[in-house]
């Protein structure tokens, strides 16, 4: 059986995504041979070699080449996060992956609705890749994607270049559709024949609660992922837990069951 | 010549002295994929209770320096379905099998350990009176040493196994407390459990745990450890299971040094899923490097 221990990974890319400076994108070079990577996978990475911060950060794979780099999208949030900032090319970075669970692959004749939010982007956008590369048609996947302002809106060429349509939301209205994208979506929605679309959704807790609520009310179903802080990203410290909907009195773990739940399993 | 890393606890055998602490390994099928679990010298699982427990409402994990706080309250499977679902699994390994129970009157631990006993597929029981995370957890028995008698005498008299105590460092005396369990019939004491420790969110001025306090682990904690470990080795003579931030190698040496003869890697699990596999190389590294025939000759061997 193949160990998913941890690895150290030369960084061949940290660059930035926007003018800012508080996006970026990180190319790492696996070191040795994993198991194979699906869009929903995500890494554990040790962002400084001392006791600061104590745990690994969790971040979903964004893409992964033919050269088996994968790349990651972050955000500047905190300790952790500036640290990876620093990163340079020909660095070394501690990682275990791929880890969890993925995204399950819907049938072709489904219209599927991808609704990223914020840095919720980085597994949607290496989906609908991944969908378009399994020949899903290009008409059938449409993306969402919302952010704050224009500025959060992070890789749109990359996603216009998909050639998929593509619905921009900000809360501002400084770019796209201005509102929620939970809005976007449910201007959409006559469009669409419920039992015959699927939703996937990653991004903040409150937008995946809307969105998770706007697909139960129309009997759709679909996936999200979810994120948490992960002390340990391999379901034995029982701490990045999430209340089961389906289920009173217990809980899912999101590091193990998860990151990907389907729609109505989680209560948000 | 390859060193001797082998060591024995109540006629129990361990290829090497290091095992996992309870609740940083889940049910042991997690790390499968992750490290060669035969390659332990021992196992102990997530605490056991008669019935099964979600635990406490999140947060319950928070990351602190050097370390974390958890009070996760004895989330598990209940004894039932870990029979059912976790003991076949556990059972083919090569490894020495060590099965936490935590209960809340003394009922409830001589019935988990009866149920065990019926079912076999183990080596030895860890009793963990020592939670500081739950309401009645057991902590009553680790904080006054004729509750450990009465408790360890009671489940010895149900099960052949060999029972450690696994002592809480929130007592005025361990040692007291580590005497009694010697005297209740303990084949062993493992300690540390967690301190109690608390963190506050100064934003929204609330504790950074849903249960108010947690248990501290984690480097942070390893002198603490060092120095209870130290003291309990002198006043007792039953083996002693070392725990409390080992996270390396050189970790694992300054245990045995103050007398620990086994030992238990906990959150360090949690950081880096294989430091049990390098603890184990290091030691063998640092017994060659030092002419040491056996671990055994490493115990208690501070120079004071």
């Amino acid at each position: 059986m193949k160990k998913t221990i941890p690895q150290i990974c030369r960084v061949i890319n940290n660059r930035r995504l926007d003018t800012k400076g508080s996006y970026y994108e990180l190319t790492l070079e696996l070191g040795h041979k994993t198991k194979k990577i699906f869009p929903g996978h995500f890494v554990h990475i040790k962002t400084g070699a001392g006791l600061d911060p104590f745990f690994r950060r969790a971040f979903s794979i964004a893409g992964v080449d033919s050269e088996n780099r994968i790349s990651i999208i972050y955000k500047i949030v905190g300790k952790g996060t500036a640290l990876l900032g620093q990163l340079q090319k020909d660095d070394t970075v501690d990682i275990i992956g791929p880890l969890g669970n993925f995204f399950s692959v819907p049938d072709k004749k489904q219209t599927v609705v991808i609704a990223a939010g914020g840095v919720g982007l980085p597994p949607l956008l290496y989906f609908a890749e991944y969908l378009l590369s399994k020949k899903h048609p290009a008409d059938k996947i449409l993306f969402f994607y919302g952010g704050r302002t224009k500025d959060d809106l992070l890789k749109r060429k990359e996603i216009k270049k998909l050639g998929i349509p593509f619905y921009p939301c900000t809360d501002d209205g400084s770019f796209g559709f201005h509102g929620l994208i939970t809005e976007a979506i449910e201007a959409n929605l006559s469009k669409l024949e419920c039992d015959k679309t699927s939703i996937y959704g990653c991004g903040p807790e409150p937008m995946l609660a809307a969105l998770q609520r706007l697909a139960m009310d129309h009997s759709l179903n679909g996936e999200i992922s979810l994120e948490a802080p992960m002390p340990c990203g391999v379901g034995v410290c029982l701490g990045c837990i999430k209340p089961r909907l389906d289920k009173p009195n217990s809980y899912v773990r999101v590091c193990y069951e998860g990151p990907v739940f389907k729609i109505g399993e989680v209560k948000l | 010549m390859k060193p001797n890393l082998e060591i024995e606890i109540a006629g129990v055998r361990f290829k090497n002295p290091v095992t996992v602490a309870s609740g940083t390994f889940g049910y042991a099928e997690e790390f499968e994929h992750l490290i060669d679990l035969d390659a332990l010298g021992g196992i102990v699982t997530k605490s056991i209770t008669r019935k099964e427990r979600p635990g406490h409402p999140p947060p319950r994990t928070h990351e602190t320096s050097a370390g974390m706080l958890n009070a996760i309250g004895l989330a598990n499977v209940g004894i039932e379905r870990f029979i059912d679902e976790k003991i076949p699994f556990l059972k083919k390994l090569k490894t020495v099998i060590i099965v936490n129970v935590a209960g809340s009157s003394l009922d409830e631990y001589v019935e988990v350990c009866r149920m065990l006993e019926k079912a076999g597929g183990f080596d030895m029981i860890e009793l963990n009176v020592s939670c500081p995370n739950v309401d009645r957890g057991g902590m009553e028995f680790g904080t006054d040493p004729d509750a450990m008698i009465k408790v360890i005498a009671a489940v010895r008299d149900v099960t052949t196994r060999p029972v450690i105590a696994k002592l809480s460092p929130n007592v005025t005396s361990i040692a007291t407390i580590a005497k009694a369990a010697q005297q209740g019939g303990a084949a062993a004491v493992s300690l540390i459990n967690t301190l109690v420790g608390m963190a506050v969110d100064i934003e929204t001025r609330k504790p950074c745990l849903t249960n108010g306090t947690g248990g501290l682990s984690g480097p942070a904690i390893k002198p603490v450890a060092i120095a209870m470990v130290h003291k309990v080795y002198k006043e007792i003579n039953i083996p002693i299971i070392g725990i409390g931030g080992i996270s390396d190698w050189r970790d694992a040496v300054e245990f045995h040094l103050v007398g620990a003869l086994g030992l238990q890697v906990g959150t360090a699990n949690f950081i880096q899923p294989d430091a049990t596999m390098h603890i184990i190389k290091g030691l063998q590294t640092y017994l060659s490097g030092h002419n040491i025939e056996s671990i055994n000759d490493l115990v208690g061997k501070v120079r004071m």
